[in-house]
């Protein structure tokens, strides 16, 4: 059972992002993407990050996505049809990476699995995390600072995508 | 075949180079903010595969929150800056807004 819902979310996300590199229109890759992402939640709660997976959904495929969707709508259609040519040397890119990822991922961590402990139960993550984001020892600092973070960017993309006077 | 470490860093390795691929490809700007949503997504994911082998330790998941705090704040400063260079020129192909070259 544990098998088959791993493999159903990978295939989710796998999927999801070949149709993002691939298809042709831009909308349907944005919810190729929703797709992606949504497999990754999955993909969270089979690792028994709970708390996480919840977070990926609401601000990823909830949120994220409508500011794409609308990025979308608010410019023009163009044709992003790729040919043979404009994908040869990005392909060719890629495929160096891939290899060099791939192997030492097999590699290593096959190299790494007997040293694995043996996995505990997954326990519920929230309370957990809620205490460490506010614990000074641990991760208080950085989530102030996300805050801040996040307050300049409302502000910023506010100034940003406001429509200019005509001069 | 019950899912090790592996699978998940297989997984994460595949969707970073299809990132990387469709920010490489595409010259359409929307595109190459979703190739690196896709890139900031593999390596969250290794994050907390490699956090659930810690045991007690939620290190990997904190990380992958701020992970997901950033990509949210990047994208929507990200789409501002796609409409302002809509607005100034007529097209979102960044090969076509080259003024600063010339």
């Amino acid at each position: 059972m544990e098998g088959f819902t791993f493999y159903f979310f990978a295939a989710l996300a796998l999927v999801g992002s070949a149709m993002v590199a691939l298809l042709p229109r831009l909308v349907h890759s944005a919810f190729a993407l929703v797709m992606a992402l949504s497999g990754i939640a999955g993909l969270y709660w089979t690792l028994g990050a709970d708390f996480l997976g919840a977070v990926q959904l609401l601000v990823y495929v909830g949120g994220i996505m409508i500011l794409f969707l609308y990025g979308v709508m608010l410019t023009p259609k163009e044709s992003s049809r790729w040919n043979l040519q404009s994908i040869l040397f990005p392909g060719l890119l890629c495929v160096l990476p891939l290899a060099v990822l791939l192997h030492l991922g097999w590699t290593g961590v096959e190299a790494a699995v007997e040293f694995l402990p043996t996995l505990p139960e997954p326990e519920p993550t929230t309370k957990t995390m809620g205490k460490w984001f506010l614990d000074r020892e641990k991760y208080l600092v950085p989530f102030e600072l996300a805050s801040i973070v996040l307050l300049v960017a409302l502000v910023g993309s506010v100034y940003l995508a406001r429509r200019r006077k005509e001069v | 075949m019950t899912p090790d470490i592996s699978h998940y860093v297989f997984i994460g390795s595949v969707m970073f180079v299809l990132g990387v691929f469709t920010m490489t490809s595409r010259r359409n700007a929307i595109y190459i903010l979703m190739g690196a949503e896709l890139v900031v997504n593999a390596a969250a994911l290794n994050f907390v595969a490699f956090a659930r082998y810690r045991g007690e330790d939620l290190s990997g998941q904190m990380f992958a929150v701020f992970i997901i705090v950033l990509a949210a704040a990047e994208a929507a400063v990200a789409l501002g800056i796609v409409l302002q260079l809509f607005q100034h020129f007529p097209t979102i192909d960044v090969s076509k807004s080259n003024t600063l070259s010339e």
